[in-house]
């Protein structure tokens, strides 16, 4: 549960998410849940010529289990505080 | 296994789809008078689409023997799509995961023999003639994409599944401060060979190898007799 209290703690800023088929988008983050759904508000797509039809949307839901990576803002995150916290749950402390 | 889009043509006496009654399916809500859109396609209408609480059916409305259905699970995005620039009418824009297939690298593998290959179809639009009922429809799909999380598997479950090293410390044999007691490397520490690191199931007694591939050549003519390594 580590990561949905750190993505709710997140809300409202920019980030980029990957998903596995490579498309990354841009947006707010507006909310997320225990698997991991992603709500983006205000996307864009980052590679546009490759995905021409998301160039229309706007707000989208990305399932959690698609996702690669969600690219956070370097000044909003706290490297050692997610390290230990990760480190924590990981041995189920 | 992720399916992807495929044809559904299962109907009840009303017209409605059949559905798995026996897993819990429900119906969540019907939109009539909607267009789909596959992949690069032109649209298909008149249809009626209805949102399970498993997967999305939508089904012609002129031809009873059309239809198509995807799962949630393999619906990897969806949203509103409004700029009429892109796309003609206001639409729910979904995504469909889509298995590769290693032997692949055509991008236009959908009609390559003349027939569509539903599996292959990475997007989908579906066009209501009632455009503002698309948010509604956004909504519900949240919800059904809420309702179909990914399945867990048996041994995901158990925390300590996992047997991951975090720093040189914990390497240390026979309990040095702060251990848990599965991080202990047992018994004879000087011989890790054949210990497994907590797993017992993959440890062997020691190496062992008992394939023929190994054997000398002129045993390999006498393969029922015992070896002796």
């Amino acid at each position: 549960m580590l990561f949905f209290s750190y993505f709710k703690d997140l809300v409202g800023q920019e980030v980029t998410v990957e998903l596995k088929n490579d498309l990354a988008i841009r947006g707010t983050l507006h909310s997320v849940d225990q698997y991991l759904n992603i709500k983006l508000e205000n996307t864009r797509v980052v590679d546009q010529d490759k995905f021409p039809h998301m160039l229309s949307v706007r707000n989208c839901f990305i399932r959690g289990s698609v996702v690669r990576y969600v690219q956070l803002p370097p000044d909003g995150v706290d490297v050692d505080l997610l390290h230990d916290a990760a480190r924590r749950e990981a041995r189920g402390a | 296994m992720v399916v992807g889009l495929r044809e559904f043509a299962l109907r009840t006496g009303d017209g409605s789809p059949a559905l798995d009654e026996s897993s819990g399916e429900e119906l969540m809500h019907v939109q009539p008078s909607v267009a789909v859109a596959l992949g690069d396609r032109s649209v298909e209408s008149p249809g009626t689409l209805y949102i399970t609480s498993r997967k999305l059916i939508w089904l012609s409305d002129a031809d009873v023997a059309k239809g198509y259905a995807v799962d949630f699970l393999s619906i990897s995005l969806h949203a509103v799509s409004r700029d009429p620039q892109t796309y003609s009418s206001p639409c729910i824009y979904t995504q469909i995961e889509v298995v590769e297939d290693e032997d692949e690298e055509d991008e236009d593998e959908e009609e390559s023999n003349g027939v569509l290959d539903l599996s292959k179809i990475r997007e989908m639009r579906l066009v209501p003639s009632d455009s503002t009922q698309l948010d509604t429809l956004f909504d519900v799909f949240c919800e059904c994409a809420e309702l179909n999380p990914e399945p867990i598997e048996e041994e995901g479950e158990e925390e300590n599944g996992h047997n991951w090293v975090f720093s040189a410390d914990q390497m240390v044999v026979g309990g040095g401060g702060e251990e848990d007691a599965e991080w202990q490397i047992s018994q004879s520490p000087t011989s890790v060979i054949g210990h497994s690191n907590g797993d017992e199931s993959i440890a062997q007694p020691m190496l062992e190898i008992n394939d023929q591939r190994f054997d000398d050549a002129e045993e390999m003519v006498h393969e029922n007799e015992t070896k002796d390594h």
